[in-house]
């Protein structure tokens, strides 16, 4: 039955998109940081995703399934240089009173969270699809 | 007696549900960097599909491609969400009026 494979599809893609979200607000959180365990500031994360060959390896065994899942394959950090404010006052300042800052654009950030929280939406609306379909299917012994 | 119509039914349904998955991989991938729009061809298919057996999968055309590679339209798989949704209802009141009426039949039409 391909119907509930469809559910773990949807729902690879829903847990792949909430990733890319916490990653985003990761982002956010950190725009000023400048101490991080590595040393330095900050640098900003982002998610590749890759789709899946195979959602469920078990049934695959028996039938070759059509459709593929997401998932998030790599996750990279930002290496271009960092943003340089002149603050001599600030602990973190270098030599000539520079402080390293994340080079980050919030409403980059923000529109890359909308466009998740939309592809969400999208893969919520596939899994009340096919309960729907799931559930009528039911119906039919009633 | 239910096999005529009934046979048919339930490959349209396999069908539906397959496409289903498909569109429901689409949406998971509209983010995927070079993901291509999966499809099958429907007609095609519902003629040739042997029972049991998986459908055929193609790459849609005619379709926009991003500068990523990905040419996943979200308009249309939402409208193949809902009308995927609305056809496979329709075959399975289809097919439970069907096996009503052979309930029926067995049970000399004093069933329902």
């Amino acid at each position: 039955m391909s119907l509930f494979s469809s559910l773990q599809v949807a729902a690879s893609g829903m847990s792949a998109q909430r990733t890319r979200a916490e990653m985003l607000v990761e982002n956010m959180a950190n725009a000023e940081t400048t101490r991080t365990p590595q040393g330095g500031p900050y640098r900003r994360k982002d998610v590749v995703f890759s789709s899946d060959t195979q959602a469920s390896p078990f049934s695959a065994v028996f039938q070759n399934e059509v459709g593929t899942g997401v998932r998030v394959a790599d996750v990279v950090e930002d290496t271009s240089a960092p943003e340089l404010r002149y603050q001599p006052g600030h602990p973190d300042a270098n030599a000539d009173g520079y402080v390293a800052y994340p080079k980050m654009n919030p409403a980059e950030e923000m529109v890359d969270l909308l466009n998740a929280s939309r592809s969400y939406q999208a893969n919520v609306s596939a899994i009340s699809a096919v309960k729907d379909m799931i559930g009528h299917s039911l119906d039919i012994l009633k | 007696m239910l096999n005529g119509i009934s046979s048919n039914l339930e490959r349209y349904m396999d069908l539906l549900s397959a496409r289903q998955k498909l569109v429901a991989s689409n949406i998971a991938n509209a983010d995927t960097p070079g993901y291509q729009t999966q499809d099958v061809d429907f007609q095609f298919e519902y003629a040739s599909m042997i029972q049991g057996e998986q459908p055929q999968i193609i790459q849609a055309q005619g379709l926009k491609t991003k500068a990523d590679g990905n040419n996943v339209d979200l308009d249309r798989e939402a409208r193949l969400l809902a009308e995927n949704a609305v056809r496979f209802n329709v075959a399975s009141t289809l097919l439970r009026g069907k096996i009503k009426l052979v309930q029926q039949a067995i049970q000399g039409g004093n069933g329902a």
